[in-house]
């Protein structure tokens, strides 16, 4: 239990897929602007890459590795994650078509984030177990989540702020978000004793 | 500084808060009008220019074609208007949380209950499968009991003036 507590942290927090492993950093700018659609597009992001860290799994274990086609692993991981977005698209507009009408924006935007890419390549190299690795892809797109609200939250205030006009827009907020990744620098001096 | 301003005496604090967006009326149904989302001309102003990055999977307008929904026609809209709709502030929060948490909780549920007890990948698999399909149906419950509130409907607020856009930065 102990294990994949300390293995969900250093996901989330100390591993953070934005701010220390720089993935997916285009949804980070570009969908932050407001906290719910933050919120919408982080959701969309962690269901996708748990759904598809599964399936990956499950076709690096029975396919990939056994048959030693290693080789083929970034080109097939590309074609899970897609079939994934496709069917999280299919499933939502049949569960509710209206909830498809609100939140179907931004699941094309996810086939193209590469973070979810980074995931399912990371749980590859980690040789986890069928658990773990779920576990893992979950955790590491809630840390994706909760920092894509924090700078959505930040935005909004920045927006209210008198910055001067060279820094204003994407200059302060890049800058900001440096200063966030220093801040979850400080997660790596955690210790478990 | 805007903190000395008085408060526009006409601005309704007890409304709830919406979400605006500008669609134009594409066809009329009766008493229904049939509208479609506006294009934005920059990525990044609003949510709707989301859509705009995403030329890779079909074209724009065949994704705003497929992005038509229908209100009530409470103004006498007629083909070709532009107007501003909105949806309450935490509809999408709400929307997002029926639609991906649910079935997610219900899937890391089943697994870590099916590894527990079995310790068995190939049936941990099988229990996060089903335990999705059931988050699903959750999910479609949920959905359900949103309509019905009208938490999902987008609303008429009024005619979009001349070049008006949702971008307001």
């Amino acid at each position: 239990m102990k294990e994949y507590v300390l293995l969900m942290v250093s996901a989330a927090l100390v591993n953070n897929v934005i701010l220390a492993r720089f993935l997916g950093l285009c949804s980070f700018m570009g969908v932050t602007t407001r906290i719910d659609t933050a919120v919408g597009m982080g959701m969309a992001t962690t269901f996708v890459i748990t759904v598809s860290s599964m399936a990956d799994w499950a076709v690096q274990s029975f396919l990939l590795e056994p048959y030693g086609l290693g080789y083929l692993r970034t080109v097939t991981f590309i074609l899970v994650i897609a079939a994934a977005v496709q069917f999280t698209e299919m499933t939502v507009k049949k569960v509710s078509p209206p909830l498809f009408e609100m939140l179907g924006i931004y699941l094309p935007l996810i086939t193209t984030n590469c973070a979810v890419l980074g995931v399912a390549l990371l749980l590859v190299e980690g040789r986890m177990s069928f658990i773990a690795s779920t576990l893992f892809a979950f955790a590491s797109s809630i840390g994706y989540s909760l920092v894509m609200v924090m700078f959505a939250g930040l935005r909004e205030r920045m927006a209210l702020a008198d910055v001067p006009r060279l820094f204003a827009g994407p200059p302060i907020g890049f800058i900001v978000a440096s200063l966030l990744a220093l801040a979850f620098m400080g997660f790596s001096g955690m210790s478990t004793s | 500084m805007m903190m000395n301003t008085p408060a526009d005496s006409a601005t309704d604090y007890s409304a709830p808060a919406l979400t605006e967006g500008i669609a134009h009326v594409v066809a009329i149904n009766g008493g229904k009008v049939w509208l479609e989302p506006e294009q934005t001309g920059s990525c990044g102003g609003c949510a709707a220019s989301g859509a705009c990055g995403a030329k890779g999977i079909g074209t724009v307008a065949n994704r705003l074609e497929a992005r038509r929904f229908q209100i009530e026609n409470p103004a006498n809209l007629v083909v070709g208007e532009r107007v501003v709709i909105g949806v309450r502030d935490n509809a999408l929060i709400k929307a997002s949380i029926t639609a991906y948490a649910v079935p997610l909780a219900t899937l890391l549920t089943s697994g870590a209950m099916a590894q527990w007890r079995f310790g068995s990948d190939l049936i941990t698999m099988a229990a996060m499968v089903a335990g999705l399909g059931l988050g699903l149906v959750f999910s479609r419950m949920g959905a359900g009991q949103l309509l019905m509130r009208g938490d999902l409907a987008p609303q008429f607020i009024r005619r979009a003036r001349p070049g008006e856009t949702c971008n307001h930065d």
